[in-house]
């Protein structure tokens, strides 16, 4: 993938993002800024919203950019978390029962997912897309809650009606499949 | 502490899934900066996962990005020195290098045509100078052919001029319907010469001879040809101190003593 072929020069980014270079947050932004607002949409469900806060996001990270340590992890994993984190707080704000909120959206993920894939037909993607049907569904399903939902360990378990014990055993196995799978 | 275990107890999964407590978070950095295998496990789910959110990846509207741009503090003077520059180092030279062949093209259209232009003139030159060259000749032999030709008169005007100069015609007989030729005769040097007008051509082995006649009695006064090229005017070396009249016969070549009369072609009498 394009981004795998930047990590050489990921260092020379950085350098030149903390000298406040603008072509390279132009860079940063055309290169990332799809994955992070479909991270950030399928947290908030809401056009306007996921706009807003993709905003803010990239505001964080130019901020915060002193704040990357390169040696306890991934610029685009850094950027994830960033992106994540900001979707999921802004969702607790505003809805006091986070939790039955998401339950009753689950029907609509597939129906996002399939309005997002038709509007940008990414051949990379489709590729991605039949890779991950392999994946099993009870463990797509954890993933999605934990990644995209925002769910705690206890409160999957609860979701889904299973013990602790099954949970985290079954994010291992889902992770560890994930990774086989994109080998 | 074994890292096998650690790695396989499924703390970085729920860590990359962001699914830990603080504590819990600090501990897996701690231990991925100091041992290589966590961070390299690490490292594999976090591209997991990254790949599996690019599933995800929808284009933003491209106001967010605007907004951005007005909004951050970027290094604007280093910028705007930066940013031109590749634009210029791309166009710059690709522009300077198609002015180079241009150029390149032209100048050496211009000298192919320059060479074909040249090469014309030359040939153009050589076929004037040839015909030049022709018309001098002919020029120069005609000039040659006067000069002979006014030699030739000047000496026979030199003998005209001479007082005591006679001049007599003589006029071919029935063996000779045609001829006609001059005989220069002078009373005072005793020289004497002669132009043929028009006589007929011989055979090599023979030649006219020109005899004068002294009391009835026929006298050599030299051979000449019929025609020569050289001297319109033949002197002939003997010495006529009188003469009654002038005869011509054909004789072997170098002449006779005696005329054979056979063979008279003119007769021309002296009037005294």
């Amino acid at each position: 993938m394009k981004r795998q072929s930047s990590l050489v020069s990921e260092s020379v980014l950085i350098e030149k993002l903390t000298r406040r270079d603008q072509q390279a947050f132009q860079w940063l932004y055309d290169q990332y800024s799809p994955a992070l607002y479909g991270v950030v949409l399928r947290i908030v469900r809401d056009e306007d919203q996921a706009a807003d806060l993709l905003q803010d996001i990239f505001v964080k990270i130019w901020k915060n950019l002193d704040a990357y340590d390169a040696s306890k992890g991934r610029l685009f994993t850094w950027m994830l978390n960033v992106a994540r984190n900001t979707a999921i707080d802004s969702l607790r704000a505003q809805k006091t029962q986070p939790t039955s909120a998401i339950r009753t959206d689950e029907e609509n993920v597939h129906i996002v997912d399939r309005q997002h894939n038709t509007e940008q037909p990414n051949p990379d993607h489709i590729g991605l897309k039949e890779v991950v049907s392999q994946l099993r569904p009870e463990r797509k399903q954890l993933i999605d809650l934990i990644y995209f939902g925002g769910y705690t360990h206890e409160e999957a378990a609860e979701e889904l009606k299973l013990p602790l014990g099954t949970v985290k055993t079954r994010i291992r196995a889902a992770l560890q499949e994930l990774k086989q799978l994109f080998k | 502490m074994n890292v096998t275990e650690y790695i396989a107890s499924g703390i970085l999964e729920s860590y990359v899934m962001g699914a830990v407590s603080d504590q819990e978070r600090r501990e897996v950095e701690c231990l991925s900066s100091i041992y290589p295998d966590v961070r390299q496990e690490l490292d594999h789910l976090s591209v997991a996962l990254e790949q599996y959110t690019q599933l995800y990846s929808v284009e933003p509207p491209a106001s967010v990005k605007a907004k951005l741009l007005a909004q951050l503090d970027f290094d604007q003077p280093q910028e705007t020195v930066v940013r031109p520059m590749p634009v210029d180092l791309t166009t710059g030279p690709t522009y300077t290098y198609r002015l180079t062949w241009m150029v390149a093209a032209s100048i050496g259209l211009l000298v192919l045509l320059f060479s074909f232009y040249l090469l014309s003139q030359l040939r153009t030159n050589q076929n004037t100078l040839a015909s030049v060259r022709t018309s001098n000749n002919s020029l120069q032999s005609e000039v040659r052919k006067l000069k002979d030709h006014q030699a030739q008169a000047d000496q026979a005007l030199a003998l005209l001029r001479q007082p005591g100069l006679r001049t007599l015609e003589l006029k071919g007989n029935e063996k000779a319907p045609q001829g006609n030729m001059l005989v220069f005769w002078n009373t005072q040097t005793h020289q004497v010469a002669v132009q043929v007008q028009s006589l007929p051509a011989l055979p090599a082995d023979k030649q006219y001879q020109l005899w004068y006649m002294v009391k009835g009695k026929p006298v050599d006064a030299g051979v000449f040809e019929a025609s020569n090229a050289t001297e319109l005017v033949q002197r002939l070396n003997r010495s006529v101190d009188r003469a009654e009249a002038f005869a011509v016969t054909v004789e072997k070549r170098g002449g006779s003593p005696t005329p054979t009369l056979s063979t008279l072609l003119a007769l021309a009498p002296i009037s005294s």
